[in-house]
C-alpha cells in the first residue's frame, strides 16, 4: 500500500466518515425537529383539542410562527448541541470505564468557562483584544481552558473517587457531589478575591469580529393564507466557532479513541479492568486518561458556552450539565457517537421548546427546563440502553 | 408431579442459553442437574426462579403456572434457592438473614408495624421462635448475632440453605452448594441436604459439579449440554451414557465420567 | 495506638467522664448554659460565644447519652435541658428557640431521607420536593396572596384546619411519593439518582411557574404566586391563655418580651416540631425493627437476592419513598404555618442535599446518628458559618479593637463572607465522610436480637413439615397483591 493510498484510507476513515457522521446526524434531527415542530404548529393552531392550558394567545397562528421562526430553531438548536455533546462526551467517557456518573463534570464544565474568560480578560487588560488576531484569542482560550480543566478532572480522580473505587456504587457518588458544591463555591470565592464579583461577562463585545459579523444562511419570503411570510436566519461568529470548534474536537476525539494505542487501551479498560490489567494495561493510567480527555473537552465546552451566552458564573453548571447528562443517557450512555446524537436533538429540542412556550399565556418561558428532566425521564423508563445503546441483562 | 417445565428457551440477544428443555421432578426427590461449564444450567435455575423470563416455554408447579410472575411470586409459590456464589445479606446478622427468607409468610402491614399492633408482636414472636429451629437445623444456633460476612465459608453456604428454608418451600433449588468444599465438608453437606428431604420434606434440585456429591445423593440426574437435555435417568445410567462421557471429556475419550 | 498492657494515660476530662460520669454531664450542660447566661448581643465576641455555648448544649443529650450513667438520670438530664434550658434560653432570645425549631424541622426529614437511603439504600436527590409539597398545599390554601382564583370560589381553609392539613400534607407528600416511585423503581443506583434529582427540579420549576394558568390574557389565575413566593400564611390559631401563659412565665422571670404574640408562636412549634419529631423518630425505629425494614435492608444489600427471598420489591420500594415523602410532608406543612411564607427558594436542590448532608454525616440507617447530623449540619449552617460573618464585620466596624486589627480585617473583601460559603463547607464535608468515614458519626449498628427462651425450646421441635399446611400467624399473602 502506497504511503498516498494510506493517507486517503487514514483520511477516509479518521476524517470523512466522522464528518459524514455528523452531518447525517445533523440532517436526520433537524428533519425530525421540524417535523416535530410543524406537527405541534398545526395541532395547536386551532384551539379544537379543548385543552385550555394548551391555548395560544388570541391573533396567534401558531403554525406560522413556526414556519418563520424554524430556521432560527434549527441554527440556535444545533449551536447549543454542539455544546451539549461536548460535555455529554465527558459524562459518556467516564461512565463506559468506570460505570459511575461523574456529578462534578459539570463544575469542569463551570471551570472551563470561568477560565476561557480570565484568557480573555487577560488580553483585554493588556489591551490586546481589538488588534489580535481573533484565531489566536480563540485558540488560547480553548486550550488554556482544555489543559486546566483536563487536569482538574484527573485530580478530582486522585483525591475524591480513587480511594473509593471498591466502595458501594452510591459512596463515589456522593462524594462527586461534594466536589461539585466545593467547586462552585471554591471558583466563586477566588473570582471574589480577584474580581470582588463572580458573575462574569464575556467581553465579546470587544472583539470585533465575534459581536459584528453575521453570515445570512436564509433569507426568503413564502406565501402562507395569503400573505407573504419571511422566512430569515443567519449566524453569528460566535456560533460559527462554537461549530467549528466542536466539529474538530470530536474529530480528535474519534481519532484518539479509535485510532490510537491509548484509546484501545481505554476501551479494553472500559470493557473489562481485570481482564485489561491482566493484559499489562496501565488501568488507574487509563483512567486518568479517560478523565483527562473528559475534562479537557468540558473545559473546552465551557469557553464556547461562553462565548454563546456570554455570561458566566459558578453556578452555570448544573443545567447544562444535567441536559448534558440527559443528552448522554438519550444517545446511550457509554456511547460516543451516542453522546453526540443525544446532545443534537437535546439542543434542538429545547431551541423549539423555549421559542414556542411563550405562545402558550398558560404556560410561558419558565417551563423551558423542565423538557429536559422529562425526556430524562421518559428515556429511563422506555429505552434506558438510549438510541444507540444495546439492552444488557443483568448477570446473576 | 411437582415440578414440569416444558419447552424452555431462553435467548439473550443472538446466544440461545436454554433450547428446549423438558424437566419433570417427583415430590420429595433428590435430582440434580450436571452438565459442563456454559451449559446453561444456572440460567435454567434462573428461569424456574423468575430472574429470568423465558423465550418461550410453561412451567407448572404444584399445579400452577409459574410463568409471568416474579421472583417474590415463585418464592411465595413454593420454590426457594440458593446462589452459586453466596448471596448472602452481608451486613445483616445470621439471625436477621433467616429472618428476611420467611418474608414472603409473613403478615407485612405498615399499620400493625407502627402501631404495634398485638398481632405484630405475636408473629415476631413466631418468626424468632422458627429462625431458632431453623439456626438449630443448619448448627448456627450460637453464631445467630454474626454478621454473616464474617463466617467462614461453610457456615456461610449452611446459612444460605437456612435462608432458603425459611419460607417453608415445597422445593428447594441448590446452585453448587459443596463448590469450594473439601471432601469432608462435601460429605456433610450431602447429609445437610437428605436431612432436608427426610426430615422437613422438602424436594431438592441442585446443581453440581462434584461427580462424588451427584453420584451420591440424587436420585435422577439431568445433563444439559450447549443449552440442550442430553441425558437423563438413574445415576448409574447417566454416567454409562457415551453423550454424557463425551460432553464432559470431549469427542473420542473413553473412561468414566465419575472422576471430574 | 496504645496496647492493651499500656492503657493510654487519660486526660483530665477523660477520668473525669469515666471516674464521675454524672458530674461530667451536670458540668458540661452547665457550662455551655452559664455561658449562654453571660454573653449578651452588645459584646464584640458574642457570636463566637454563641455558636461554641449552643451547639454544645444542644448535643449534650447525646453526649450524656454516651456517658455510662444511670438511664433514669439520663433521662431526666435531657429533659431538663430540653424542657427548661431551651426554653428559658428561647425566651431571654428567641433566635435559640428558632435554630432549635430549624433542627427539629430538619432532623424530622432527615429521618424521613433516612428510610429511602439509609434503610432501603435508594439514594433520592430530589427529597426537598415532598417538602414542598406539604409547604405549598398550606401555603395556598391559607395564604391570601396565592388563592386570587380559590378566593374567588371561597375555598380557602380557615386557621383551624391547620391539623387536618398536616394529614394532607402527609397523604399527598405520600401520593408524590409512589408517584415519583412508581415509574424509577426499575431504575439502580445513579440513574435513579439522577431522575429523583430531576423530579425534585421539575417541582421547583413547576411551582416557580404556577403564577397563572389561565388561557385566556384576560385573566389570571394565580396558584403559588411563582417566584415571589406565598406570604401571609396563616398559622393556627392559639387560646388567649396561652399567650397570657408565656406572658405570666416572662413576668415571673423578669424577662421583658416586645412581641408575646411572635415568641408564643415560636413555643408552639418548639413543642410541636419535638412532638412530631419524636413520633417520626419513634415510626422510624419501629419501621426499622420490623419484616419491613429487615425487608428494605435486604434490598439494601442485595436486590436479586432479596427478590428471591420473597421480597416484592416493587411495593417494597414504593413503601420506602412514600413513607419517607410523608415525613417531609408533615414539615412542610409546619414550615409554612411557622415561616408564614413559602417561596421556591427555600425547595432548591441545595436544600437536597443538605438534608442528604445531615443524613451522611450522621450516618445513614442511623436515627440517633440522624438526629445528631441535624444537630450538627443545621447549626454549622444556621449559626455557625452566619457568626463568623458577624464576627468578621463586628472586628471591622468595632473601637474595641487595636486600627491594625481593624485594618486588616477591613482587607478582608466582603464577598468572602463565611455565610455565603455553605455549599464550600459542605462539599468537603461530603468527601471526607466519604473517603474516610462513610458510615456516619454515629453508624447503625445491626442489632443484637434476643431470640428469647423460645429459642431454647426450639430444640426439641422439629421444623414443621412442608407437606403440612402451615398455621398460625404464618398467613401467606396473596402473592396477587405484589406488581
Amino acid at each position: 500500500m502506497s504511503a498516498w493510498q494510506r493517507a486517503a484510507n487514514w483520511t477516509l476513515l479518521y476524517v470523512l466518515r466522522p464528518l459524514g457522521q455528523i452531518a447525517l446526524f445533523i440532517v436526520l434531527s433537524a428533519l425530525i425537529m421540524s417535523a416535530l415542530a410543524l406537527t405541534i404548529g398545526f395541532v395547536l393552531r386551532t384551539p379544537w383539542h379543548g385543552i385550555s392550558a394548551l391555548k395560544t394567545y388570541p391573533n396567534i397562528d401558531l403554525l406560522r410562527q413556526v414556519i418563520t421562526q424554524l430556521p432560527n430553531m434549527l441554527v440556535d438548536g444545533i449551536t447549543i448541541g454542539f455544546v451539549y455533546a461536548m460535555i455529554a462526551l465527558g459524562y459518556t467517557l467516564v461512565y463506559g470505564v468506570l460505570k459511575f456518573v461523574n456529578f462534578a463534570h459539570s463544575e469542569v464544565f463551570m471551570v472551563g468557562g470561568v477560565v476561557g474568560y480570565e484568557v480573555m480578560q487577560f488580553f483585554s487588560s493588556a489591551k490586546q483584544l481589538q488588534t489580535m488576531s481573533p484565531v489566536l484569542l480563540i485558540l488560547a482560550m480553548l486550550l488554556t481552558s482544555m489543559v486546566i480543566c483536563g487536569l482538574l478532572a484527573v485530580a478530582i480522580e486522585r483525591l475524591a473517587y480513587k480511594p473509593l473505587r471498591n466502595a458501594p456504587r452510591l459512596v463515589p457518588l456522593i462524594s462527586a457531589i461534594g466536589v461539585s458544591f466545593f467547586l462552585q463555591d471554591f471558583v466563586r470565592a477566588i473570582e471574589a478575591l480577584a474580581r470582588n464579583q463572580f458573575n462574569l461577562s464575556y467581553p465579546t463585545s470587544d472583539v470585533p469580529l465575534l459581536s459584528n459579523v453575521r453570515f445570512p444562511l436564509i433569507n426568503t419570503q413564502i406565501l402562507w393564507n395569503g400573505e407573504m411570510v419571511p422566512v430569515a436566519t443567519s449566524i453569528n461568529m460566535n456560533s460559527v466557532i462554537v461549530i467549528i470548534s466542536a466539529i474538530l474536537m470530536l474529530i480528535g476525539l474519534n481519532y484518539f479513541v479509535n485510532g490510537t494505542k491509548l484509546g484501545k487501551g481505554i476501551r479494553a479498560v472500559s470493557q473489562d479492568q481485570g481482564t485489561a490489567s491482566l493484559m499489562g494495561i496501565n488501568v488507574n493510567l487509563m483512567i486518568s486518561l479517560t478523565f483527562l480527555v473528559g475534562g479537557a473537552l468540558g473545559g473546552a465546552a465551557g469557553v464556547l458556552f461562553g462565548l454563546k451566552t456570554g455570561k458566566i458564573t459558578p453556578y452555570i453548571g448544573f443545567i447544562p450539565g444535567l441536559k448534558a447528562f440527559t443528552a448522554a443517557v438519550l444517545g446511550g450512555i457509554g456511547n460516543v457517537t451516542g453522546a453526540l446524537l443525544g446532545g443534537i436533538l437535546l439542543g434542538l429540542l429545547e431551541a423549539f421548546f423555549s421559542s414556542l412556550l411563550p405562545y402558550f399565556p398558560a404556560l410561558g418561558s419558565g417551563y423551558s427546563d423542565i423538557f429536559a428532566f422529562a425526556i430524562l425521564i421518559l428515556i429511563l423508563i422506555f429505552r434506558p440502553a438510549g438510541l444507540l445503546g444495546k439492552k444488557v441483562d443483568e448477570k446473576v | 408431579m411437582l415440578l414440569e417445565a416444558k419447552g424452555i428457551v431462553k435467548k439473550f440477544g443472538g446466544l440461545t442459553a436454554v433450547q428446549g428443555v423438558d424437566y419433570v421432578q417427583e415430590p420429595r426427590s433428590i435430582d440434580a442437574i450436571i452438565g459442563p461449564n456454559g451449559a446453561g444450567k444456572t440460567t435454567f435455575f434462573n428461569i424456574l426462579t423468575g430472574i429470568y423470563k423465558p423465550t418461550s416455554g410453561t412451567l407448572t408447579f404444584n399445579g400452577k403456572s409459574l410463568v409471568g410472575l416474579s421472583p417474590d411470586q415463585i418464592n411465595a409459590a413454593g420454590i426457594s434457592r440458593t446462589f452459586q456464589n453466596i448471596r448472602l445479606f452481608n451486613d445483616m446478622t445470621v439471625l436477621e438473614n433467616i429472618m428476611v427468607g420467611m418474608h414472603s409468610r409473613l403478615r407485612v402491614n405498615l399499620i400493625d408495624t407502627i402501631f404495634r399492633l398485638p398481632r405484630f408482636g405475636s408473629q415476631e414472636v413466631e418468626v424468632r421462635r422458627k429462625a431458632g429451629q431453623i439456626l438449630d437445623f443448619i448448627s448456627l444456633t450460637d453464631k445467630a448475632n454474626e454478621i454473616s460476612r464474617n463466617l467462614p465459608y461453610g457456615d456461610q453456604r449452611r446459612l444460605e440453605i437456612g435462608r432458603a428454608l425459611a419460607s417453608d418451600p415445597k422445593l428447594i433449588l441448590l446452585d453448587e452448594p459443596t463448590a469450594g468444599m473439601n471432601p469432608q465438608e462435601s460429605v456433610e453437606a450431602m447429609g445437610l441436604f437428605r436431612r432436608v428431604r427426610d426430615e422437613l420434606g422438602i424436594t431438592v434440585l441442585l446443581i453440581e459439579h462434584d461427580m462424588r456429591v451427584v453420584m451420591g445423593i440424587s436420585e435422577r440426574i439431568t445433563v444439559l449440554d450447549y443449552g440442550q437435555k442430553i441425558a437423563e435417568g438413574d445415576p448409574l445410567t447417566v454416567r454409562q451414557n457415551p453423550r454424557v462421557v463425551e460432553a464432559y471429556l470431549g469427542r473420542g475419550s473413553a473412561g468414566s465420567a465419575g472422576d471430574k | 495506638m496504645a496496647t492493651q498492657e499500656q492503657p493510654r494515660p487519660l486526660n483530665p476530662v477523660q477520668s473525669l467522664a469515666v471516674r464521675q460520669p454524672v458530674i461530667a454531664g451536670v458540668l458540661f450542660i452547665a457550662i455551655a448554659t452559664g455561658i449562654l447566661l453571660i454573653i449578651t448581643r452588645q459584646q464584640l465576641l458574642f457570636p463566637f460565644w454563641s455558636s461554641i455555648a449552643f451547639p454544645m448544649l444542644a448535643v449534650s443529650p447525646f453526649i450524656v447519652f454516651a456517658l455510662k450513667i444511670p438511664t433514669r438520670i439520663k433521662l431526666l438530664l435531657v429533659l431538663v435541658v430540653i424542657l427548661l434550658i431551651i426554653p428559658y434560653l428561647g425566651l431571654k432570645d428567641s433566635f435559640y428557640l428558632e435554630l432549635a425549631v430549624q433542627i427539629g424541622i430538619f432532623a424530622a426529614m432527615a429521618m424521613g431521607l433516612n428510610i429511602v437511603v439509609g434503610f432501603a439504600g435508594l439514594l433520592d436527590l430530589g427529597y426537598i420536593a415532598f417538602f414542598a409539597v406539604g409547604a405549598y398545599l398550606w401555603g395556598i390554601f391559607a395564604s391570601k396572596e396565592g388563592d386570587t382564583y380559590i378566593n374567588q370560589i371561597h375555598a380557602v381553609t380557615t386557621p383551624e384546619s391547620f391539623y387536618l392539613f398536616l394529614f394532607g400534607g402527609i397523604a399527598l407528600a405520600a401520593i408524590a411519593g409512589i408517584l415519583l416511585g412508581l415509574p424509577v423503581l426499575r431504575l439502580k443506583g445513579d440513574y435513579l439518582a439522577i431522575v429523583t434529582l430531576g423530579f425534585g427540579e421539575m417541582i421547583r420549576v413547576l411551582v416557580s411557574n404556577l403564577s397563572n394558568i389561565s388561557s385566556d390574557p384576560t385573566i389570571t389565575i394565580n396558584i403559588t404566586n411563582g417566584a415571589q413566593g406565598l406570604s401571609g400564611i396563616a398559622s393556627p390559631p392559639l387560646p388567649q391563655f396561652v399567650f397570657d401563659a408565656v406572658g405570666g412565665i416572662a413576668n415571673l422571670l423578669g424577662i421583658k418580651i416586645g412581641n408575646i404574640e411572635g415568641i408564643t408562636y415560636q413555643f408552639f412549634f418548639y413543642f410541636l416540631v419535638l412532638f412530631i419529631g419524636l413520633i417520626a423518630a419513634l415510626i422510624a425505629a419501629r419501621l426499622d425493627n420490623s419484616p419491613i425494614g429487615r425487608a428494605w435492608t435486604a434490598i439494601r444489600e442485595d436486590e436479586i437476592a432479596a427478590r428471591a427471598m420473597g421480597v416484592p420489591l416493587v411495593r417494597m420500594k414504593l413503601l420506602a419513598f412514600a413513607t419517607g415523602a410523608s415525613f417531609a410532608g408533615a414539615m412542610g406543612v409546619i414550615y409554612a404555618a411557622k415561616q408564614t411564607f413559602v417561596s421556591p427558594e427555600s425547595f432548591s436542590f441545595n436544600q437536597s442535599i443538605f438534608i442528604l448532608v445531615i443524613v451522611i454525616v450522621g450516618g445513614m440507617g442511623s436515627i440517633r446518628g440522624v438526629v445528631l447530623g441535624a444537630v450538627a449540619v443545621t447549626l454549622l449552617n444556621l449559626q455557625i458559618l452566619p457568626n463568623l460573618s458577624l464576627l468578621l464585620n463586628s472586628f471591622k466596624n468595632s473601637n474595641e479593637v487595636s486600627a491594625s486589627v481593624q485594618n486588616f480585617f477591613k482587607s478582608i473583601p466582603s464577598q468572602l463572607e463565611p455565610a455565603k460559603y455553605q455549599r464550600f463547607v459542605f462539599g468537603i464535608l461530603l468527601v471526607l465522610m466519604m473517603i474516610y468515614r462513610p458510615a456516619g458519626i454515629l453508624p447503625a449498628s445491626r442489632r443484637k436480637l434476643e431470640i428469647d427462651e423460645q429459642m431454647g425450646k426450639a430444640k426439641d421441635e422439629a421444623l414443621p413439615r412442608s407437606d403440612v399446611e402451615p398455621e398460625g400467624p404464618f398467613i401467606t399473602e396473596d402473592p396477587n397483591n405484589a406488581a
